[in-house]
């Protein structure tokens, strides 16, 4: 099946987002509509404050749209209740950040077990999730170091296998690679490249060309808008 | 990991804030609890030493009180009547008064001096060594019970005799003094550390003031029989005798506790106060300041999926251990305080070596806990405010920005 | 007499008195003070004509005419104790308290003070009287007085209790120092990494340490002082005193200062020496 007959995973229309500001509101998002497909990746490019980040996090139900509609596996999202946002991003979304925020006082197993243990795991099921994750991301032998006593490579590596602890459907990358150097990125890539092949849809957010070119379809943002790509 | 655990190892990591933070708990903590202790510990300890004679009522001529005020006339018809009441199951008149006692030769030392009829069983007293006063035929040397410090102020035995001239009332001249043998040595509950007391026959004692005749008493001790308790032989003193006061212990101490012990209730009240508000600012600043050097990671877990409620209850569990820790250890110190603190106040003069400042009650130690409790939840408050309305989209930029 | 106040001895049956009023001439009834609380408590005012008994049932009583109102002494071990409390002239009393049985009634006092021309003088008379007069008891007032321990003993218990606040407070200082200082640990490390020397931050804080130290105490003693005039106020209030239960003297504030700046300055040196002594790229890394 191509990701264009695949089914829906996300349908965003018309989404808009101002920010109040002392000095007059800032329109980070003006009327943006797109979609997702289920095991998609997407890459969304653009300079410094074109609203990328504030897009992904719409998406990934951190923040909330102005105005326009966003649905997520059918269902609209915009008017929920914080709790039921917190469910979703729980079970269908998994986000990797920039600074990767780790927790610092677990270790690396651990924070991996976070999500698992929030959602309701039992210990055995998140032992084990846990330890096929950590092999995935090939860190299995770091599994009980603190994230002080990781690299930047590692650490977002033990970032990515928290991201997919439960499953998602829907996996955020927010500039994944930006405080890692060009080889440790290539391999952060390539290790995103394996969750979308295995069927979890993958949004990356990046300015780096190189990395916007492994994605199967690039959006171009500037000023706030969709300005080309394959939407 | 759930929110506790969770709470633990967010203490741990902070390793030095943590421990300043449960150690100022423990000290406030401390504080704290000696100041429940101090509320009613002088009432729960002079009601334990009324008590412990085994007498619960107490008979004056007025509310004033045996000390200072007016004597009763005619104690001993008084006393039958009251005795003979079937609620009642003893009654005892005492005389109280100053004197001077000394050994043959010696110089005289100043004494409390008790008069007793000593037909009655039951004393105000409790014999450590000798005998306790007996029916002995007139005429002969009159019985001396003295306390310790007494004995070892006129380095008297048993046996040995003691003259005493007892200050007969304001105005009175000194007598000649009388002499008396010391049958015994007791411990007197009302005695305070440097206090010498004795107690004669209450006939001798008034013959020693020339007024053989004058039947009078300051107090009439009185105990009720048992299945009636105090308050129903109070009811009928007052019946069978309008013309005296009758006053239950556990009366005579709520008078005490308005009147004498305010003092101590009012500090406990206000340091309360001041430890508790202490606490609340010690732990508020503690997370406060935790929190927002955690923001980025509070909303990278809020990103993650974890709701209001368990970022809240984080906070609230790390309030809660400390708070909790800190108030288990404020417990022995605020016993090893307290003791302290109750010597020092012990060495005000007149306050019985038996009476106590600071005394334990379970009471005590429940509103302790109660109260930590309100605090950690109250102190928590504006922390978890701050993470539950914490923007996670604009903190996440604000990281990366940073 | 016995020890025992003037307000226990006497059953003061407060009557009207204006049947007294009416069969005396005014001017030759004796004249009593009255203590304010008792003047406020049965609604007396001054020349008002009472009658005073020392028999609990009011017998024999006798009238008197108030002349003025006056403040007990302070005590605050009769904190709660109503004070109601009347004085009399020496012969009034005695006419009004004698026991008629005693010949000697009209000639014995409970005490004599005596003054004398020079207050150091006061220990050797006392001691020549009580030799010449056996029996009895003479004491010099500036002597070690038992009736000064209580306020003694309390004394002391405050300061104990001072003691712990102290360390309660220290605690929380050095916690606060800790977070303040910890927040510049990205700062410390740059400077450390430019090359500025762990001596030169140092005094740098200790600087800063004596100016927020000393700020913070002199802040302290101004609020204690704003606070000391409330809290005189309300427990005079609440006790019907005139006690005073605060008072910051220029003692207190400086041994206040005393204190609090050395405790600040020491709080700020010891949590800024943890940061110091940490490696300077364990400083700036995130």
């Amino acid at each position: 099946m191509t990701p264009a007959e695949q089914p829906r995973l996300v349908e965003a229309v018309g989404l808009t987002r101002t920010f109040p500001m002392g000095a007059g509101p800032v329109h980070a998002l003006r009327a943006v509509s797109m979609q997702i497909a289920a095991g998609d990746y997407l890459a969304i490019r653009g300079p410094s404050g074109c609203g990328k980040s504030t897009l992904l996090h719409i998406l990934g139900c951190v923040d909330t749209p102005t105005g326009g509609t966003l649905i997520f596996d059918g269902q609209s999202v915009g008017a929920l209740p914080d709790a039921e946002r917190s469910a979703i991003r729980l079970r269908g979304i998994g986000f990797v950040f920039q600074r990767f925020f780790l927790l610092p006082m677990l270790t690396a197993a651990e924070n991996i077990e976070v999500p698992q243990a929030e959602a309701g795991a039992g210990r055995r099921e998140r032992r084990e999730r846990t330890a096929e994750l950590l092999e995935y991301v090939g860190l299995s032998h770091r599994a009980t170091h603190r994230p002080s006593q990781l690299s930047g490579g590692e650490a977002q590596r033990v970032a990515i296998a928290r991201a997919l602890a439960n499953r998602p459907r829907l996996l955020l990358a927010d500039e994944p690679t930006g405080e890692l150097d060009r080889a440790t990125g290539d391999q952060i890539a390539a290790l995103l490249d394996r969750v979308q092949h295995d069927g979890t849809a993958v949004v990356v957010v990046t300015h780096d060309a190189a990395i916007a070119a492994r994605a199967a379809r690039t959006l171009n943002m500037a000023d706030g808008r969709l300005v080309g790509g394959d939407v | 990991m759930n929110a506790f655990a969770f709470a633990a190892r967010s203490l741990i990591r902070q390793p030095g804030r943590s421990a300043l933070g449960i150690l100022g708990i423990a000290a406030v903590g401390a504080l704290l609890f000696d100041m429940l202790l101090l509320s009613r510990g002088l009432v729960v300890s002079f009601r334990d030493l009324l008590d412990r004679d085994g007498f619960d009522i107490r008979v004056t001529a007025t509310d004033a009180g045996p000390i200072g005020g007016p004597r009763l006339p005619h104690a001993s018809p008084i006393a039958a009547e009251v005795a003979a009441l079937p609620e009642v199951a003893d009654a005892v008149p005492i005389l109280m008064s100053d004197a001077e006692a000394s050994h043959p030769g010696g110089p005289p030392v100043a004494i409390s001096l008790l008069g007793i009829d000593a037909r009655s069983g039951r004393h105000p007293w409790t014999i450590s060594s000798g005998h306790d006063l007996e029916d002995v035929a007139a005429g002969t040397s009159g019985e001396l019970l003295v306390n310790q410090a007494l004995a070892a102020s006129l380095t008297a035995a048993l046996g040995d005799e003691i003259a005493i001239r007892v200050r007969c009332g304001p105005g009175r001249a000194p007598l000649p003094p009388s002499t008396f043998r010391v049958v015994g040595v007791a411990e007197f509950p009302f005695d305070d550390a440097v206090q010498l007391s004795g107690v004669v026959r209450r006939a001798r004692m008034a013959g020693a003031c020339d007024a053989d005749g004058r039947d009078e008493a300051d107090m009439i001790l009185v105990s009720s029989r048992q299945g009636g308790g105090p308050d129903a032989a109070v009811s009928a003193i007052r019946r069978r005798r309008p013309d005296v006061h009758a006053a239950t212990n556990e009366q005579i101490v709520a008078r005490l506790a308005v009147s004498r012990f305010t003092y101590f209730r009012q500090i406990s009240t206000v340091l309360s106060t001041i430890t508790l508000l202490f606490g609340f600012l010690l732990i508020t600043v503690l997370l406060t300041v935790s929190v927002n050097q955690r923001l980025g990671e509070i909303a990278a877990v809020r990103a993650l999926g974890f709701s209001r409620a368990r970022v809240a209850a984080d906070v609230l569990w790390q309030s809660a251990l400390l708070v909790g820790i800190g108030g288990l250890l404020a417990l022995p110190v605020g016993v090893v305080l307290s003791i302290w603190l109750d010597a020092i106040l012990k060495t005000m003069p007149g306050i019985p070596i038996a009476l106590h400042f600071f005394v334990f009650e379970p009471r005590s130690l429940l509103l302790h806990a109660v109260l930590l409790a309100v605090t950690a939840v109250l102190a928590a408050a504006y922390p978890i405010a701050l993470v539950t309305t914490l923007p996670i989209a604009t903190t996440l930029r604000n990281e990366v920005v940073s | 007499m016995r020890a025992a106040t003037i307000a226990g001895l006497l059953a003061i049956a407060l009557a009207a008195g204006s049947a007294f009023a009416g069969a005396i001439p005014a001017d030759s009834i004796p004249t009593i003070l009255v203590s304010r609380q008792l003047r406020e408590a049965q609604g007396l005012a001054i020349g008002d004509i009472v009658s005073l008994s020392s028999d609990p049932t009011g017998a024999h009583p006798q009238p008197f005419r108030i002349a003025g109102s006056y403040e007990p002494m302070p005590n605050p071990m009769l904190l709660g104790a109503s004070r109601h409390e009347v004085r009399l002239h020496l012969p009034d009393l005695m006419t009004l308290t004698s026991d008629e049985t005693n010949p000697l009634a009209s000639e014995s006092v409970d005490a004599i003070n005596v003054a004398v021309p020079a207050p150091t003088d006061a220990g050797a008379l006392a001691q020549r009287l009580a030799s010449r007069i056996p029996g009895l008891v003479v004491r010099s007032t500036s002597a070690n007085d038992d009736r000064a321990a209580p306020f003694v003993v309390l004394e002391r218990f405050h300061l104990a209790i001072a003691i712990v606040t102290v360390i309660a407070s220290s605690i929380f200082l050095l916690a606060l120092m800790l977070m303040l200082v910890d927040e510049r640990r990205e700062t410390v490390g740059i400077l450390r990494l430019i090359g500025v020397r762990r001596r030169r931050i140092l005094l740098h804080v200790l600087a800063e340490g004596v100016v927020v130290a000393a700020a913070g105490a002199l802040f302290g003693i101004v609020l204690s002082v704003a606070f000391e005039g409330g809290i005189n106020r309300f427990f005079q209030w609440r006790y019907d005193t005139s006690l005073v239960f605060v008072r910051i003297t220029p003692a207190i504030a400086l041994r206040s200062i005393t204190f609090a700046v050395p405790l600040g300055v020491a709080a700020t040196f010891a949590s800024s020496w943890t940061l110091l002594r940490r490696e300077m790229f364990l400083l700036i890394r995130r």
